[in-house]
């Protein structure tokens, strides 16, 4: 049997990074050069944040298995945060962007542990009720401190600091963080506990620091894409952060894969533009989201992609070997 | 061959240990164990000692209670009464995780794998302690998470190599053969470096020559690791070939303790037996 | 007075809140379902009998239509989506029926527009005070009690007493056991949904009564209320739901009367939240534990 010929780890980083960069100047080339009208490079950032809030909620509900029904609620909390710090403080130089950012995911990360320690202890349909609660708490909680948050009318003039770069550069970040945090000993972890509870338990896995710990991971990318939104946006109401919002992102990952972040990427894009593509499509929008969702739950429970990651080392090295249309004996294999 | 065939010594008047474990305190010191379910009482007066290196077995009619016995050993279910002492120390309100730090690990009656990932990742996830890459490091690949990858590879093939899967650490564990799920799941606990490894029924759904396999697979694991192995089986001749001291269990109580000879001539255990047989 | 007045005004939506939490708590405790579904099927309710009686058909027979109809859509809803889920894992089924709430919801919402209708409320049940003493009660209110009432203390005796209601309890102490011991665990099931969904048709009417609007949402706030009844009270279990119905009627009534309107909703999910940190299988439920 031949050798199968892999890449050196160095070399894929070197890969992997070249085509991130790649991606990022031709994005911000494209936008910047004005060919995309107006809408169409808005629906370019929507998609960012919202590959981000579905990759966020995929590490909870893909990856460790519950089911969060407040995800909104965490992205408001970021995005409230990010607008509050980016309004008190001038500027636009990175360190304020940054700092705005990474508070707001923060204090989504403060609140997931708050709401995770209590709720993880219980089964799966309690949590998700409970964060449901938790997400209707936080909304009315906009709504009713207008001294901080502007109340129903709306928090306005936030700056607008969610550029192209802005908003994929803490995308890719994200998604490398995540990804690497998935592929290491605290990521098979959680994993394990999605598979079995009670053997990752009887492994020696603590399985409630782990829960938690997933938890808040996903509140504070959640928190991240919230601040995000804000930049986007402009202008933040309690109604953009409503219990459908959440269903919203559900939907996006539920249909990509559960476990699957590729999948996430491809549904959270894909879900986003096609409103922008089809607008007449727009009436009939939420009763095909709800229509997919059922009929893939009955059809193929796995979602599209399943839990299939993308790797791009993994298709040069098929492509080196000769092997790129054989099927893989080594299904579900996963490289790091 | 080193520690086959040891004569069974008494200890302090409770039970029996191996003779070449007579010199250290016994792995597992079970006093009076108790535990009700809703008024019925399902383990009654369970009292046991293992050796530090002993192979036990814990065998006895259908719904026993066998694996509630183990349950109650890794705090599954809290007992209503007596205690149990691992290596000398109570484990009485340790979580389960804890637990297997202290040195317990065990495999499931039905087997509980993590089917959706991979051999190797099921091994790994079994050394769940002795490694201090943070979560931090880990995001950001710092040099600890590095060392961590490699030193559970390299592990976890190791281990896997002992019972021949190595060759398949990338298959997913939920499409591996049945009798190959039950060896990865022994793999997957001793990966936690267990002082005491419970094995619920280790040989159910394996043929005769499989059997014949696992009997030396554990004898290998007694001799290389030095830990004490209790098992749960209904596999006569696994238990009589490879176990030192026996405990008999019917209705929730030892009904005899001891030798595989002396078990076998037991009368007591023939007639608790006698039901299944006859029927067979 | 005032006090008392609010405590009849708590009791009446405490029971509505009871009859709604009724069917969540009879279909989880039966497939261990979270069905989300539920107060969606209180809108459809509030549709036809909207509908109907403008259509001029006599109140007495829209309320029966009502009722039928949340039977009907509940009935099927499990026949087509829960059923091939059955066994799948808790999370799909849990998808699925949010699928199936936001489906209903925007279905109704492309067919009857997402505008807020008046309720014909007064048709239904005449607006008319009775007095007694100092004390003035709507007709509303006293039919909303004595209505609640009949129906808990006739689904108590159809569970305790009948042939049916037996299956139901077996089927929800162990499925496997009971079809072995020969139950149509299928007919038991949709028996199940079709009594919480006349239970959710005789709760939209009385619902719309007091709050005399409806649109594609008004079923969703209502049914995560019930469901936090039912958490609360001890989910799966019948006296759980009437207990944990009255207490969040209560709570809402009490915190309005306080002047904290604007908080109720966050007050209820608060109250779930306490509850469910200190007794997390609710007031009246007990705690399953899983088999190794």
């Amino acid at each position: 049997m031949k050798h199968y010929r892999q890449i050196p780890f160095f070399l894929r980083y070197i890969i992997n990074a070249a085509v991130l960069v790649g991606f990022l100047l031709l994005g911000n080339g494209i936008l910047s050069s004005g060919v995309m009208n107006r809408a169409q490079s808005s629906v370019v950032l929507q998609i960012g944040i919202y590959v981000l809030l579905a990759v966020s909620l995929n590490v909870a509900t893909g990856y460790l298995g519950q089911l969060p029904l407040g995800h909104a609620g965490f992205m408001a909390i970021g995005a409230y945060t990010a607008a509050l710090i980016w309004k008190a403080l001038p500027g636009k130089s990175p360190a304020v962007i940054v700092l705005g950012l990474i508070a707001g995911g923060l204090l989504s990360a403060v609140f997931g542990i708050l709401i995770g320690v209590p709720a993880l202890r219980l089964k799966g349909d309690y949590l998700a009720i409970v964060t449901l609660g938790f997400g209707e708490i936080i909304r009315v909680l906009i709504i009713n401190l207008p001294g901080i948050t502007g109340g129903t009318p709306g928090l306005m003039s936030i700056p607008k600091h969610s550029s192209f770069l802005v908003v994929y550069i803490t995308v890719i970040v994200s998604c490398v963080l995540i990804h690497t945090l998935m592929k290491s000993r605290h990521g098979r972890a959680i994993l394990a506990i999605r598979e079995n509870e009670i053997a990752a338990e009887a492994s020696g896995v603590n399985t409630t620091f782990y829960k938690v710990l997933a938890f808040t991971v996903s509140a504070f990318f959640a928190g991240v894409a919230g601040g995000l939104y804000a930049g986007y946006t402009g202008i933040l109401t309690p109604g953009n952060f409503t219990f459908m919002t959440s269903i919203n992102i559900l939907v996006m990952v539920v249909l990509g894969g559960l476990g699957s972040m590729a999948g996430s990427i491809i549904a959270a894009s894909i879900l986003t533009a096609l409103p922008l593509a089809l607008q007449s499509f727009n009436k009939y929008r939420m009763v095909i989201y709800a229509l997919l969702l059922i009929v893939v739950m009955i059809f193929k429970p796995s979602g599209l992609l399943g839990r299939y990651d993308f790797s791009l080392s993994r298709i040069l090295e098929k492509i080196i070997n000769g092997q790129l249309f054989k099927k893989s004996q080594k299904a579900g294999e996963e490289h790091a | 061959m080193k520690n086959v065939n040891s004569n069974m010594v008494p200890l302090d008047g409770l039970g029996i240990i191996p003779e070449r474990d007579a010199g250290t305190p016994p792995i597992l010191d079970i006093r009076h164990l108790c535990v009700d379910f809703g008024g019925l009482r399902a383990v009654d007066d369970f009292t046991l000692l293992i050796g530090k290196t002993e192979i036990a077995g814990l065998i006895g009619p259908n719904g026993a209670g066998k694996t509630t016995v183990f349950n109650l050993l890794t705090n599954v279910y809290k007992p209503t009464e007596g205690h149990i002492l691992l290596n000398g120390q109570d484990t009485r309100g340790k979580s389960m995780h804890q637990l297997n730090q202290l040195g317990i690990a065990r495999t499931f009656q039905n087997i509980r794998l993590f089917s959706g990932m991979t051999v190797e990742d099921n091994v790994k996830v079994g050394m769940s302690h002795g490694y201090s890459d943070s979560v931090l490091s880990a995001m950001l690949r710092l040099p600890s998470w590095w060392r961590t990858e490699r030193r559970q590879h390299i592990r976890a093939l190791e281990l896997l190599d002992l019972f021949n899967l190595a060759d398949k650490a990338n298959t997913l564990a939920g499409n591996l053969p049945y009798g190959d799920q039950r060896r990865l799941e022994i793999v997957r606990a001793l990966a936690s470096e267990p002082k005491l490894l419970l094995l619920d029924e280790p040989a159910a759904g394996m043929n005769p020559s499989e059997t014949q396999g696992l009997m030396e697979n554990i004898r290998m694991l007694r001799d290389e690791f030095n830990i004490a192995i209790m098992l749960i089986e209904h596999d006569m001749s696994l238990v009589m070939g490879i176990c030192e001291g026996i405990a008999v269990l019917n209705y929730g109580k030892i009904i005899a303790k001891g030798t595989p000879k002396e078990i076998q001539s037991n009368p007591v255990v023939i007639e608790a037996y006698l039901g299944e047989e006859a029927v067979k | 007075m005032l006090f008392l007045s609010q405590c009849i005004n708590g009791l009446q939506l405490g029971s509505i809140y009871a009859l709604v939490a009724l069917g969540y708590s009879m279909v989880y405790g039966i497939i261990r379902l979270l069905n989300f579904a539920h107060g969606d099927v209180i809108m459809i309710g509030a549709y036809i009998a909207l509908l109907t009686i403008g259509a001029g058909v006599n109140p007495a027979l829209a309320v029966v239509l009502t009722i039928l109809g949340c039977v009907f859509i509940s009935v099927l809803i499990e026949r087509v989506a829960y059923r091939p889920l059955r066994s799948a894992p808790r999370i799909s089924l849990l998808i699925t029926a949010i699928g199936i709430s936001l489906l209903l919801q925007n279905l109704a919402q492309l067919l009857f527009s997402a505008n807020t209708r008046p309720y014909p409320g007064a048709a239904i049940i005449p607006t008319k005070a009775l007095r007694l003493g100092a004390l003035s009660l709507s007709l509303s209110t006293i039919v909303t009690i004595l209505v609640s009432v009949g129906a808990m203390t006739a689904l108590h005796l159809l569970i305790q007493k009948t042939r049916i209601g037996k299956a139901m309890r077996a089927v929800s102490e162990d499925t496997g056991a009971a079809q072995l011991m020969g139950i149509d665990i299928n007919k038991v099931i949709s028996v199940t949904f079709a009594i919480g969904a006349a239970l959710a048709g005789m709760g939209s009417v009385l619902f719309c009564c007091r709050y005399p609007i409806v649109n594609p949402n008004i079923g969703s706030m209502l049914g995560l209320k019930a469901f936090v009844a039912a958490v609360l009270g001890g989910i799966g279990s019948i006296p759980g739901a009437v207990v944990g119905g009255f207490a969040i009627g209560f709570a809402e009534v009490l915190v309005t009367a306080l002047g904290f309107s604007a908080w109720t909703d966050a007050v209820v999910f608060v109250i779930l939240i306490v509850v469910l940190l200190f007794k997390p299988a609710g007031l009246l439920g007990r705690g399953v534990a899983e088999k190794v």
